[in-house]
């Protein structure tokens, strides 16, 4: 049922991760105004670091949105929160599970609206792997 | 004769049929007793004041976030939008109302948008910090506006995210913190709309 991407990084040979999975929520992209911008996203994946090293995913963009941070959603106090993860570190030879109410990749300020079925293109940079090329499908 | 059938049910632990009030097996925390969910009069993202009493004869989810929330709350309408498909029929008797805790950025206009994308019956509600704050009190929501460093975010807000659900009475039943299954939310609605 999952879209699996089994994309896998062409970088240097201390780094080496894939991708599955990635998906993003379907969204509306609503008029922003001075405040506001137009609306938030979200898109979930797992990484796979099949290399002897642990990698960490610093950043990332895409062509859906004006910004994409790596956040954290986290319950306290009896509160969901969220904060901004700068650096996301994934273990030598493991994975990292994005999924609701945990870690996503938060798209800032949509360009469009994300409708189910359309595709998103996200670049993803690893500290060691490098650039990764991922496709999520929305859902 | 009855003292001794009774005495009998007893020590086999079991018990006669108890009047209503037994715990009927709701999967969410169930408010027991019952009581009255307090009544608001916020401004709607249908364009018109929406009281909460007038949704009365439909179980209503009332809930609380906000436009700009990009996991918790999307996920939580998401999954709203799923309890109402499988309900089927019973759908049009559960009224999703969804209280905004950024009146600073969520109009009615934004709010309309926003939940329409994922059902369109869902309404929306927002009004002065001071309105907002009155509701969240009497529901016991809790929500903080929280800026950071390292996110092009002008702001977040932390709140409270769990969902009530409301009898066709009025009355206050059922809390369902966040990431309980749709399946325990249809569950327990139906439980509501039976009664």
């Amino acid at each position: 049922m999952t879209a699996v991407n089994d994309v896998q990084s062409g970088g240097p040979d201390d780094g080496k991760v894939r991708v599955e999975g990635a998906w993003a929520r379907q969204a509306p992209m609503m008029k922003g105004d001075s405040m506001a911008g137009s609306g938030n996203g979200a898109v979930y994946l797992t990484i796979v670091n099949t290399g002897g090293a642990p990698d960490a995913l610093l950043s990332a963009s895409s062509d859906v949105a004006a910004t994409v941070e790596v956040h954290e959603s986290y319950q306290e106090s009896g509160m969901m929160m969220m904060r901004p993860v700068p650096k996301l570190g994934v273990p030598a030879g493991g994975k990292l599970e994005m999924k609701p109410g945990g870690y996503h990749l938060m798209l800032l300020n949509l360009k469009r609206q994300l409708k189910a079925g359309q595709v998103v293109n996200l670049t993803l940079v690893f500290e060691k792997a490098g650039r990764l090329a991922v496709k999520a499908k929305v859902k | 004769m009855r003292c001794k059938l009774l005495a009998f049910l007893l020590v086999m632990g079991l018990t006669l049929p108890a009047a209503a009030g037994e715990n009927p097996g709701f999967k969410g925390g169930a408010f027991d007793p019952p009581r009255p969910a307090p009544d608001f009069t916020l401004k709607g993202s249908n364009g018109s004041e929406l009281r909460l009493s007038r949704y009365r004869g439909k179980v209503v989810a009332l809930g609380f976030g906000y436009t700009f929330c990009p996991d918790v709350c999307p996920t939580t309408l998401a999954d709203l939008a799923q309890v109402r498909k499988r309900l089927g029929a019973a759908a049009n008797q559960l009224q999703v109302v969804y209280v905004t805790v950024d009146p600073e950025r969520d109009s009615p206009e934004r709010l309309r948008a926003y939940l329409g994308a994922f059902d369109k019956t869902f309404v929306g509600a927002t009004g002065t910090a001071e309105e907002l704050a009155r509701v969240r009190k009497a529901y016991g929501i809790s929500a903080v506006k929280k800026t950071f460093e390292g996110t092009s975010a002008a702001y977040l807000v932390h709140h409270s995210s769990f969902i009530y659900l409301i009898d066709p009475m009025g009355n206050l039943r059922i809390m369902l913190p966040f990431g309980r299954s749709v399946d325990d939310a249809v569950h327990d609605v139906k439980m509501l709309l039976k009664r």
